[in-house]
């Protein structure tokens, strides 16, 4: 499915069961998700990672809800399973899509100005240099005599001000590969929206609609 | 082809009224290979920006004069034919790129000067082929080493196949084999495909006979000159010189005390291999100075004594495995003076900075007064209140060292401290490791290509070459 069309609908159902209580359908949505996930090709770590780490704040829903909510334990089921029901349903995003992909889907279908979507797309190509970046900053107050820990200002300070580097420079840097703003640019993977994903997003809503519709907890 | 001239053309910084170019007027022939020479620092990458058309709009600073290709002006010309006249590729490896793989990422810069997608395949594996990296097409970029990045920049240079190729201090950060390679290709694509080559470098190693012509950027005159046969070769004999400094050092003997060693070490950060050490020391109270290459790993040899890298093999700190120092305590033992003064600065202005190294500092060894005076030794007195990131490159070196002499670790390594450094200041700071280490008994490592003025403190020299290090008697 092209990329950008499975992104806004996995995003549109997360918004209608954020405003629905609906346990059954949260349960179909999950199970849909499961089985779809599981025909893709996922290592077993992340597959156990997705099922545990939203269990500690699946369950502190629940227990928050049972303890101080008055909706009372049908409620807090529902919370629970819709902590996974985001999980799952994004992660049918996540593991399926690439980010050049989705970027390059926004850019063609979407309209997106393409200075946008590769600046994204370059920014996130960055992350491993930000990670290091981090430590460096770390390091180097240490050997100053200063802890910084995750909320010390100082880290973001410095942080933000490494990126606002980086970002001239690798704005020079497309620029002398060629990159216009709001250019024609030729695309050498083209990426169109099908009648398939036409038929699969309204198929998709119309079915979480029929969903809510009929079955009433 | 192209020639590109450059008519009466000054550039100063925003806020400042120093010329950096001062009515420059320089031809570079068509399909020449033209090198542009000069100490760093002295404006010849902010011309090679101007020639690639980059700025004006990427700097806040102010130009007069042209810049023209065969008469057409280039700052006047669409982006999207600027295209097809010029390209330019940078002196740090990590920015150059916007996309994660090799394929996607001249893919990307075919798109932007919208080739035909049917000839793209064909296109990027003829510009892949011709830098010589082929097997990398479906490499992440991230794991490239310095060196392979920068065949990837001229891939894409040759992908955009633009008449004039700019290139500023390509080579800062590759080996010396590919150095030797890199510049054969750009004299095939002189040759071959007529390009007109505009390369900035202030290292002169393998141009001679390579080059068509020989600019001098004058950091007296601010004006660039045209060097004739008998004024290149005083350039590449005084370079030559430059390199090879006679003075006698002493080999460590065997009684001196070790207080860093390091053990079966391999370290390969992006799958090479950049050194392996079965067994080195660095001995306590003395100034190594550890030479080498641009490139082969010394500020990598750094990171992994500073435990920002990791390693296999074992690093002791006074015979204890650094892995089991807690952080901080190994952080104020061994600490690193960064080569990018502004990596060392957590806090805003001068003094803030001062303050903070007087309070965390590992022994109180200077005195308020002594701190002053050496301020005041630099040129850095009752400068409190600036701003730290707007003090010059050279301030922020002088006053990176000052507190990092306050902070007072009992091993320093320093990484290219006199980079922008006059010869005065030079000096200065050289006195002050001098006492640091006489006085308090500081063990200082010290990386630089600058020799000159160091006589004095280095203790031993360390050369760092094909995958080890050695103890040289000369510097």
């Amino acid at each position: 499915m092209n990329p950008g069309m499975k992104l806004f609908l996995v995003i549109l159902i997360a918004l209608e069961i954020s405003f629905t209580e609906n346990l059954v359908v949260n349960l179909i949505l999950i199970a849909v998700s499961f089985i779809y996930i599981i025909f893709q090709k996922i290592s077993f770590k992340a597959f156990l990672a997705l099922i545990f780490v939203p269990l500690l704040p699946a369950v502190a829903m629940f227990v928050s809800q049972l303890m101080y909510g008055t909706a009372g334990i049908g409620f807090a089921w529902i919370l629970f399973t819709r902590i996974y029901a985001y999980v799952f349903l994004g992660a049918t995003f996540t593991l399926t899509s690439n980010i050049t992909d989705l970027a390059l889907a926004l850019e063609q279908d979407f309209r997106l100005p393409s200075k946008f979507a590769y600046g994204v797309l370059a920014t996130f190509n960055l992350v491993p240099k930000i990670r290091q970046q981090v430590k460096i900053i770390k390091t180097s107050a240490l050997m100053r005599g200063e802890v910084l820990h995750v909320w010390s200002a100082k880290l973001y300070f410095k942080a933000i001000l490494s990126s606002i580097q980086w970002s001239q420079n690798l704005a020079e840097a497309m620029t002398s590969h060629g990159f216009v703003e709001d250019a024609p640019r030729t695309h050498y993977k083209v990426i169109k929206i099908t009648w398939q994903d036409w038929s699969l997003f309204i198929g998709s809503i119309v079915a979480v609609q029929l969903l809510l519709f009929f079955i009433r907890n | 082809m192209a020639e590109v001239a450059v008519n009466n053309f000054t550039f100063s910084y925003a806020k400042s009224n120093f010329m950096v170019l001062n009515y420059v007027n320089v031809t570079f022939p068509a399909n020449h290979f033209s090198l542009l020479t000069g100490p760093s620092g002295s404006g010849k990458s902010t011309l090679l920006m101007f020639i690639a058309g980059l700025y004006p709009s990427f700097t806040e600073g102010k130009s007069k004069g042209t810049i023209t290709f065969d008469g057409k002006n280039i700052t006047e010309t669409q982006p999207q034919e600027k295209n097809k006249m010029v390209s330019m590729m940078f002196q740090n490896p990590n920015q150059q790129f916007a996309m994660d793989t090799v394929f996607n990422e001249l893919v990307f810069v075919l798109e932007n000067i919208n080739a035909d997608p049917a000839k793209m395949d064909q296109t990027v594996d003829n510009a892949l082929n011709f830098v010589g990296i082929s097997k990398l097409k479906n490499r992440k970029i991230n794991t490239l080493s310095g060196g392979e990045k920068q065949r990837l920049a001229l891939a894409s240079i040759v992908a955009m196949d633009a008449d004039v190729i700019v290139l500023d201090e390509p080579f800062a950060s590759i080996d010396p084999a590919s150095r030797v390679d890199l510049i054969n290709k750009l004299k095939l694509l002189r040759d071959e495909h007529g390009k007109t080559i505009i390369l900035a470098d202030h290292d002169l190693s393998d141009y001679q006979n390579v080059i068509d012509d020989f600019f001098f950027l004058d950091p007296a005159t601010h004006k660039i000159n045209l060097q004739n046969q008998d004024q290149q070769k005083k350039f590449y004999a005084n370079f030559e010189d430059a390199q090879h400094i006679t003075t006698k050092v002493k080999l460590p003997e065997k009684t001196e005390k070790e207080i860093l060693n390091i053990r079966d070490f391999t370290l390969d950060p992006h799958g090479d291999v950049l050194l392996k050490l079965a067994n080195f020391s660095f001995y306590k109270g003395k100034t190594t100075l550890v030479t080498g290459h641009n490139g082969i790993g010394k500020s990598t040899l750094f990171d992994a004594l500073t435990k920002l890298l990791k390693y296999e093999g074992t690093i002791t700190y006074n015979g204890q495995d650094i892995k089991k120092i807690k952080p901080l305590k190994y952080a104020q033992s061994v600490t690193l003076l960064f080569q990018d003064a502004e990596s060392q600065f957590l806090n805003i202005t001068v003094k803030e900075e001062l303050d903070l190294s007087m309070k965390n500092r590992f022994s109180a060894q200077y005195s308020d007064d002594e701190v002053k005076k050496m301020l005041a030794e630099i040129d850095l007195a009752n400068r409190g209140e600036r701003i730290v990131y707007s003090l010059s490159e050279g301030q922020k070196k002088k006053l990176q060292i000052i507190e990092m002499l306050v902070m007072a670790p009992p091993v320093l390594l320093m990484d290219e401290p006199f980079k922008g450094l006059d010869y005065h200041s030079l000096l200065v700071v050289g006195n002050l490791l001098n006492e640091a280490k006489t006085k308090f008994g500081q063990t200082q490592i010290i990386i630089s290509h600058q020799l000159n003025g160091l006589e004095n403190l280095v203790d031993y020299h360390t050369h760092f070459a094909n995958q080890t290090m050695k103890y040289q008697e000369v510097l």
